[in-house]
């Protein structure tokens, strides 16, 4: 088998691991060696369903001896099979980042022998990569499920980043879908590293060796097993808190297999529910929100028709209109309409002019969505008296254009059948006083976060 | 009456002519830049302007220069220069207009507010300078020639190509490589850890010189495989990905070779004579340094 084949066959085995960023690191290039690690990560090419390409992410090899329900590696699924040697891998790897295609390496491996063999094999790639050929580039390692303590500290030492794939959010499901493996045996490598990694961030020297300056990931599939949106954000909730997670990947469930476990085989990807999920997920890294002021188990399921921060803001009308000119930082960040550009611009902006609407339009807020929830003299006081279920049906995407409420109308000519469903109590907008009323302004409005 | 006026395409022209225009009050209808890629559209002339000529001047410009940076900061200056790499029509008095409200000294704070009417504008300009930049990062395609040299072109919308310099000399500090900027016909060229401005007039002797290998064969089949099928979302790719990038991606604008077998097809090498050629020119650029260029890393 040639070196072509058995890349395609272990490229297409990888592809459905999500991981893809190639951010966090600041590597620099070492003597007498070449590649840097780039903080923000560099995306190097786009593959034809969207996905970002920025590391050559290929499995060691797909001869496994487990048999997971989802996986397309599972030892029962009859597909040709192939095992790199360190020396091949290697020298693809140089090549290709010599030639800029790659910004590193993502390995992982399907478990050949024990998980310690597995994983020593990977360390030993990372190893010469680091140590004989004085490659700087990024490296993801992935960890074994079972793999011994000294392995995956040894891993860390020569890894950007490490993850090990929760794959199913719920403990049950995973012992049903995957017999060998279980909750205690995904969290033990995960707690190890994030252990670790406390203790070497402790030690300030810049001399101290770098263990995984990128961190983990983890990714989990959507669809596969019924657990609720609310239990996926959660459980991605404790990652980002207690093992210091930097990314929780959501995959939609690809049929793949055909398993009287899984959804039947003709199920398509659910793409709709994935990007809401990454949707939240933004709002709880960038807009500060907790997961559970995104959902709850009364409303376990996030809205198709509306993204997570317009649910929020609807289900939250005692927090809205906001005044721009006075508002904490935090309680913009909550307008629909309003990302983190133009909210930091606002808030730096705004003690030295008021910010108009044309300010806003623009710096580039939507103010499709974003007038309903600001106050300010240019927009009319009618818009703030409507009520959440009014605003709803406006605001959904695909309306016909003449329904849409135009900025300067006096009130909206037709108004839809309020739907309470989902909805709590209707409660009229607080007529807007002079300050916002939550969150009482100390700095007026000096407070940039990054 | 107004004045066109005409300077060298460089930022220290463009300067230059600012601070002629303070000097003599000069009443200025618009700004164009003298270059050579983009001849065709400056043919037209409007018989109520008259074109002026301003020669750049390293003193001037390093006056207004300091000028910016105490009435404004460091950061707005850099700001500016990205926006003029954007080399958009008309941004030139887009920043004459900041200028001249920073220079009014109506508002002893203007040159610390970030959401005035006229730096909004520049604030988005420069944003997407910046993202040209960043995508380049990834875009840089290089093929390998038979001496070892490292050689890409790119075709970047904005004049980003002494933006990316760094990024790569710290990449790849042992290399010999180059990076062609094809639409303006310059490039850089870095061996033994020096960093030369070069002029290429004909890029495509360059690329004969360089043929896609072996690995970028294997590269593009490997791109073919990690899509997945059921996912497969052509309008989120042209978003990511714009179309006018494909050119210089190989994995995007090579034919497949999925159902050829390795080493049927060999790629054409390039015949002696144009191989001899392209290595003079790279060899007689290389001395044709651009002094009007100057390096962002001194």
């Amino acid at each position: 088998m040639d070196l072509r084949e058995k890349l395609n066959i272990l490229g297409d085995a990888a592809k459905y691991d999500v991981s893809c960023s190639s951010s966090g690191s600041k590597r620099n290039s070492p003597k007498g060696g070449m590649g840097c690690g780039h903080s923000s990560g560099i995306c190097h090419t786009w593959s034809a369903d969207g996905r970002c390409i920025s590391l050559l992410k290929v499995l060691f090899s797909n001869a496994c001896k487990y048999d997971c329900a989802y996986c397309v590696n599972r030892r029962s699924n009859d597909i040709p099979r192939a095992t790199f040697t360190p020396k091949e891998l290697i020298n693809l790897t140089l090549e290709f980042y010599r030639r800029n295609y790659i910004e590193g390496l993502f390995l992982s491996s399907a478990v050949i022998g024990t998980p310690d063999y597995t994983m020593e094999l990977l360390i030993k790639v990372a190893k010469e990569l680091r140590l004989v050929h004085h490659f700087g580039g990024y490296i993801h390692l992935k960890a074994i499920p079972g793999a011994s303590s000294r392995l995956l500290f040894e891993a860390g030492l020569y890894a950007d980043r490490s993850s090990v794939n929760i794959e199913i959010p719920s403990d049950k499901q995973l012992q049903y879908l995957a017999p060998e493996k279980n909750f205690a045996s995904i969290y033990r490598p995960m707690n190890f590293l994030a252990e670790r990694k406390l203790e070497y961030k402790a030690d300030k020297s810049k001399y101290s060796p770098k263990f995984l300056p990128a961190g983990q990931s983890t990714q989990m599939i959507v669809g596969a097993s019924g657990e609720t949106d609310f239990q996926i954000l959660t459980l991605s909730a404790g990652f980002y808190k207690q093992q210091q997670m930097k990314r929780v990947y959501f995959s939609g469930y690809v049929p793949i297999n055909a398993d009287k476990r899984l959804p039947v085989i003709t199920t398509k990807p659910p793409l709709l529910r994935e990007h809401r999920l990454y949707q939240a997920d933004w709002l709880m890294r960038f807009y500060k929100f907790e997961y559970n002021e995104i959902l709850d188990e009364k409303n376990p399921f996030l809205d198709p028709d509306l993204d997570p921060k317009v649910m929020w803001a609807l289900r939250h009308p005692e927090c809205f209109p906001v005044d721009l000119q006075t508002a904490d930082y935090e309680m913009i960040l909550r307008v629909p309409g309003i990302g983190v550009r133009s909210a930091q611009l606002i808030v730096s902006g705004r003690r030295y002019n008021k910010i108009r609407l044309e300010h806003l339009k623009k710096m580039g807020v939507v103010l499709k969505r974003a007038k309903y929830f600001i106050y300010n003299n240019e927009v009319p006081r009618e818009l703030h008296k409507l009520y959440p279920e009014m605003i709803r049906p406006l605001l959904i995407a695909g309306k016909p254009k003449s329904d849409q409420l135009d900025l300067f109308d006096t009130m909206p000519t037709a108004l839809p059948a309020p739907s309470t469903a989902a909805l709590p109590a209707p409660a009229p907008f607080i007529q807007p006083t002079k300050r916002a009323p939550l969150a009482p302004n100390l700095f007026r409005g000096d407070r940039v976060h990054k | 009456m107004s004045l066109a006026i005409h300077y060298d395409s460089t930022f220290d022209g463009f300067l230059s002519a600012v601070f002629e225009i303070y000097r003599q009050h000069l009443d200025v209808i618009s700004f164009v830049a003298e270059r050579t890629y983009e001849a065709e559209h400056q043919t037209a002339t409007d018989i109520f302007t008259q074109p002026f000529h301003i020669e750049t001047s390293e003193e001037s410009a390093r006056r207004l220069k300091r000028a910016i940076v105490n009435a404004a900061s460091k950061d707005v200056l850099n700001l500016l220069e990205t926006c003029f790499r954007s080399e958009d029509a008309g941004i030139e008095m887009n920043i004459l207009a900041y200028l001249r409200k920073l220079f009014a000294g109506i508002d002893p704070n203007y040159g610390r507010n970030p959401s005035s009417l006229e730096m909004i504008p520049l604030i988005t300009i420069a944003r997407s300078v910046r993202r040209e930049m960043d995508n380049m990062y990834g875009m840089v395609r290089f093929n390998k020639a038979p001496d070892g040299m490292y050689i890409a072109e790119i075709e970047p919308k904005y004049d980003i190509l002494e933006m990316i310099i760094g990024h790569f000399r710290c990449r790849y500090p042992n290399g010999t490589w180059a990076i062609i900027d094809v639409k303006r016909g310059f490039g850089v060229y870095y061996e033994n850890y020096k960093t030369h401005f070069v002029t290429v007039p004909d890029p495509s002797y360059i690329s004969a010189h360089a043929p896609p290998d072996e690995f970028t064969r294997m590269w593009k089949s490997y791109y073919d495989t990690m899509a997945i099928k059921e996912r497969l979302n052509p309008r989120l790719l042209r978003r990511c990905l714009p179309v006018r990038y494909w050119k210089h991606l190989p994995e995007r604008s090579l034919t497949s070779f999925s159902n050829e077998r390795v080493g049927e097809t060999r790629p054409q090498l390039p015949s002696a004579a144009a191989k001899s050629n392209a290595v003079a020119s790279i060899e007689s650029s290389s001395r044709l340094t651009r002094p009007e260029r100057a390096s962002l890393h001194p």
